[in-house]
């Protein structure tokens, strides 16, 4: 699990250009949204190709990103128990 | 009405200047978009959502915070500011990098955040944002440029009651070559 939350902090700093945070400034359980990384919906929206793309795994309903994105380890838990790739 | 120029500025992804004097910025020399990186350092903005813009809204982001970095009050709201830009490839740089994400070999994943600058007008937008500009933004595209032109612009825009500053700009990004030149018209 700690080698995927560190792989999915390294793909969302790429894919969102989080150019000044590093995988250590991101904590496991901090909010993605609003405070935390303060990510906005064009982010969500990216985060749902990111999990098709990387993981195979296709959110049929954007509200369920709502849960899934609280933060990197509910993140993690959700693709360690739905990953096509 | 008597319209004057009161500061204008020059930046392409090489190099930088304010009211015709080159500004010092170390370039971490190579990668395309490395300069006005280095730029948006130098000035020491902070500013994530930068990072997460198109060539295009960089340059006439920069661009205005040259302007507008030693203009007091800063970020206040103001409805009194036009903000009026032109340029000849409209957005095409980021077309093509969004078309990339629909059309290769990899897969059908279409990138919303290359998505939402699939609009030249989106640098204006960015420009309004930051400073908490809500007056006119206007954005047109056109084969050739001249100050004069943009001059008679901001004229128009001043004709308007409530007008009373513009930022106007020619602002061009293609895959060779980017470039704004900006001016604050009062």
């Amino acid at each position: 699990m700690e080698k995927l939350i560190l792989q999915l902090k390294q793909e969302i700093i790429k894919v969102l250009n989080l150019e000044e945070v590093a995988p250590a400034d991101i904590a496991d359980d901090a909010p993605l949204f609003g405070e935390g990384l303060g990510l906005d919906s064009i982010d969500a929206l990216e985060l749902i190709v990111l999990m098709e793309k990387i993981y195979g795994i296709k959110l049929k309903d954007p509200a369920q990103g709502r849960e899934i994105f609280k933060s990197i380890r509910v993140m993690a838990e959700y693709i360690h128990a739905n990953r096509a790739k | 009405m008597p319209q004057a120029i009161r500061k204008y500025c020059h930046v392409t992804d090489r190099s930088a200047s304010l009211n015709g004097v080159a500004l010092p910025v170390a370039d971490a020399a190579g990668e395309k978009g490395a300069f006005l990186t280095a730029l948006y350092r130098s000035l020491k903005i902070d500013y994530p959502k930068f990072f997460k813009m198109d060539s295009l809204s960089k340059l006439g982001f920069l661009a205005a915070e040259l302007m507008l970095t030693d203009e007091k009050p800063r970020f206040t709201p103001r409805e009194d500011v036009a903000i009026i830009c032109f340029n000849r490839s409209a957005s095409l740089a980021t077309d093509a990098l969004y078309q990339a994400t629909i059309q290769g070999n990899g897969g059908y994943y279409p990138s919303p955040s290359l998505f939402v600058y699939t609009l030249p007008n989106i640098v204006a937008g960015e420009i309004a944002i930051r400073n908490k500009f809500f007056g006119e933004t206007s954005f047109y595209v056109c084969e050739e440029w001249s100050a004069q032109q943009a001059l008679r612009a901001a004229h128009l825009a001043l004709c308007d009651e409530h007008t009373r500053m513009v930022l106007t700009a020619w602002v061009e990004c293609s895959e060779e070559a980017c470039e704004a030149f900006m001016m604050l018209v009062e």
